[in-house]
């Protein structure tokens, strides 16, 4: 799924740490959220609101929980509101989805005041799963393959929050895919296009602040 | 009516009363915001953003440092007033200023206002006009905490020079602005308290021992303000008030956009100037109005602990040296963050190259923008060093004046932005917001500026004849027609650029990812960009 995909991306799979500022992550795992749902059909972008397509929850438990949530929440359309309220515990919540396929474990750890629990791939055969997910997006782009919508998505997400450098890491190996890149998500339908530029916005004004 | 009747009316009042309970529920439900809430938990209140405003332009720094700076430098007793004026003049500016953040979508700083307001041309020049200030203001205080720093490792019996101690901090600063380390909420919080309430003490005990034994109120006197000297102090004051552009910054970030800011912004304006300006009412008062140049000038910045001294325990002084040090600290490292940030934008927005837009993957640290406000300090202070230049008059005084000008340059051409933006449509502010406010703000600006621009050689005591008497000035005008004339080749050029500008760091799309550096960015010998999509 979309969001376990930029989680396994995201995080080190050693440390269990998020690659990018932590801001950056959770809004980047928080458009992945909702971007399952608008690959799923629930739910449109349209300049900068929310609008929901199609009531009926979706098979995912927590792509269910969001959509009930848009759904209560109508005061609330803007799309970027929805990225910080979502970013702030996504990180979490797609941690505990990635617990219940076996893909990760949780690791508490205790920090000078507070326990903070962490999802990490923890057996060898966790761990190699963990690495194939950028190493599967390298490789696509690099070898010019025709990606899925997802998978585009994916690649948008990856290049708006500032993991390209991680994914295609090999500057010289992986010089075609930065050129393959730009037009993956351009050939995306103008919801997603959308999401994923005000994704990059807002990582853009997180960073600028400089908050955690 | 029957016993089954009444029975009845109650069964039926009961279901109209379990329906009422039911529809009140629901409404109840639908006005619970659980997104707001869980966004406030998270956001900044009024006094968080009171406390990032006002730590850029750290009270303590002003009050000691820069206050009997001018005492010293200038030797015009007017410095009380003037806080006060300045305070007056940038609380009515912040009423329009305030009034446009909240149209403006993500508003960075002074210059996305001035091209939202006044055009992108007009923006790039004042962009441009800005990196130098605020780098200058930066650079300035670096000598001062040197000498700070030497004179208090000196009364401990270390004997360092101010340059050896400016390294120091420079160094430090280097470092802390590459990791992004912001000493944010809760330490700024407790250093500013603590500030605060020195400063309070010190001015009870200055208030409390007057010189010649009664308080002395005529440098308070409004008629000072005829004189055209007076005025173009207000330029110094404005280095005491820097802080407030950053709280705008935050709106992202406030609990509510719309009023947090706003209250901040004012408070944060207000807080600056009485507590500066009643500190330099005190300290002319502990000193003698007659005296206190000559005072300054003898024990420079020095002057307030030794007013003070005689009447507080020896510890309250110590406090107060470390408070300074740590406050002149504090105002490093948040211009750092602000030059940085600057540049951040300004590379994203695509004014600089897009290097510039990069930032550290995990930090999230503006590298190449903190890399160059730090190597630019390095060199200035290495070129005083190398000169034998004083460090409190040219590089202090000097820098941090000059940059004043900028920032004052900036409010203007704010200032103007907010009328011009509002000109166009009012967008349901009210008459004084839209319309008064900011046009009194510009007129009062605007003599400021004036003011400046011709009595800057006095307020900086520069000898007769002098070229830095108008170079400074030019230098800005220069700045400022080289950012116009690369906003009209951008135009050009890159028309896709030209129309993020002044869209902060919000702007860029992912058509202008720039070609991902190496990692550990060494240099790279590819730096094609990528084609956009078109």
């Amino acid at each position: 799924v979309l969001a376990d995909q930029y989680f396994l991306i995201a995080h080190e799979d050693r440390t269990g740490r998020s690659r990018l500022h932590p801001r950056a992550t959770g809004l980047g795992l928080a458009a992945a959220l909702l971007s399952e749902l608008v690959l799923e059909g629930r739910i449109g972008v349209a300049d900068g609101d929310i609008i929901i397509l199609d009531r009926h929850p979706p098979g995912d438990a927590l792509a269910h929980d969001i959509l009930d949530l848009l759904i209560a929440q109508p005061q609330h359309r803007d799309v970027r509101t929805w990225l910080a309220f979502l970013s702030q515990d996504a990180a979490g919540r797609v941690g505990e989805r990635l617990m219940r396929v076996g893909a990760v474990e949780p690791v508490t750890r205790r920090r000078m005041l507070s326990t903070q629990t962490l999802y990490m791939p923890n057996s060898a055969e966790q761990r190699n799963a963990a690495a194939w997910a950028p190493a599967r997006l390298a490789n696509l782009l690099v070898r010019g393959m025709e990606l899925t919508i997802s998978d585009r998505v994916l690649a948008g997400l990856v290049a708006a929050t500032g993991l390209t450098r991680h994914v295609l890491y090999d500057f010289e190996m992986h010089r075609h895919a930065f050129h393959s890149l730009p037009s993956a998500v351009g050939s995306l339908p103008s919801d997603l296009r959308e999401l994923i530029e005000y994704t990059e916005a807002s990582v853009g004004s997180a960073l600028t602040v400089g908050r955690r | 009516v029957t016993a089954v009747g009444r029975h009845h009316r109650t069964r039926y009042n009961t279901d109209q009363w379990a329906g009422r309970m039911l529809m009140a529920r629901k409404d109840a439900a639908s006005e619970l915001d659980i997104i707001s809430r869980a966004l406030a938990r998270n956001r900044l209140g009024v006094p968080s953003v009171v406390f990032f405003g006002v730590a850029g332009a750290a009270p303590l720094t002003v009050i000691i440092g820069a206050v009997s700076a001018i005492y010293a430098f200038n030797g015009n007793t007017a410095v009380p007033l003037v806080y006060l004026v300045t305070a007056g003049v940038l609380s009515i500016f912040t009423v329009g200023f305030v009034a446009m953040s909240r149209h403006i979508v993500n508003s960075g700083a002074f210059y996305s206002y001035i091209s939202h307001g006044l055009g992108r041309v007009l923006g790039v020049a004042a962009a441009f006009v800005a990196l130098p200030a605020y780098a200058m203001m930066q650079i300035g205080l670096f000598g001062l905490f040197g000498v700070v720093a030497s004179g208090v490792l000196g009364a401990l019996g270390v004997n360092a020079s101010w340059f050896a101690c400016a390294l120091g901090a420079w160094a430090l600063v280097a470092v802390l602005g590459m990791l992004w380390v912001d000493l944010s909420g809760k330490v700024l919080g407790v250093l500013l308290i603590a500030e605060i309430a020195v400063v309070l003490v010190y001015d009870a005990v200055m208030v409390a021992n007057p010189a010649g034994g009664s308080l002395d109120f005529s440098t308070l006197a409004p008629t000072q303000l005829a004189s055209p000297d007076v005025v173009a102090m207000m330029v110094v004051a404005i280095g005491g008030f820097v802080g407030f552009e950053a709280t705008v910054v935050l709106s992202e970030e406030a609990k509510d956009p719309k009023r947090t800011i706003a209250r901040a912004t004012h408070w944060a304006v207000l807080l600056a100037g009485l507590l500066c300006g009643l500190s330099a009412w005190a300290i002319a008062s502990a000193a003698g109005r007659a005296n206190v140049a000559a005072a300054a000038q003898a024990e420079q910045t020095n002057l307030v602990f030794s007013l003070v001294a005689p009447h507080v325990p020896e510890a309250l002084i110590s406090i107060g040296y470390v408070l300074f040090m740590t406050s002149i600290f504090a105002a490093l490292l948040a211009f750092h963050a602000a030059v940085s940030r600057y540049q951040f934008a300004l590379g994203r927005e695509g004014m600089l190259p897009t290097a510039w837009g990069y930032t550290h993957p995990r930090t999230g640290a503006p590298v190449i923008g903190s890399i160059t406000q730090s190597v630019l300090a390095l060199l200035v202070i290495m070129t005083y060093w190398l000169l034998g230049l004083d460090p409190l008059l040219y590089l202090f005084a000097w820098l941090t004046v000059t940059g004043g000008l900028g920032v004052l340059i900036l409010m203007w051409s704010t200032s103007a932005a907010v009328i011009g933006f509002f000109v166009r449509h009012r967008r349901r502010e009210n008459v004084w917001r839209a319309r008064i406010a900011p046009v009194i703000a510009f007129l009062l600006l605007s003599i400021i500026l004036a003011a400046t621009v011709i009595g800057l050689g006095e307020v900086l005591s520069m000898p007769e004849g002098s070229v830095f008497r108008w170079v400074l000035s030019a230098a800005y005008l220069l700045f400022a027609l080289l950012g116009a004339g690369w906003a009209l080749i951008m135009r050009v050029a890159k028309p896709e650029a030209y129309a993020m500008i002044g869209r902060g760091a919000d702007g860029r799309t992912l058509s202008e990812i720039p070609e991902p550096r190496r990692p550990h960015s060494h240099a790279d010998p590819f730096s094609t960009h990528m084609p956009s999509i078109k």
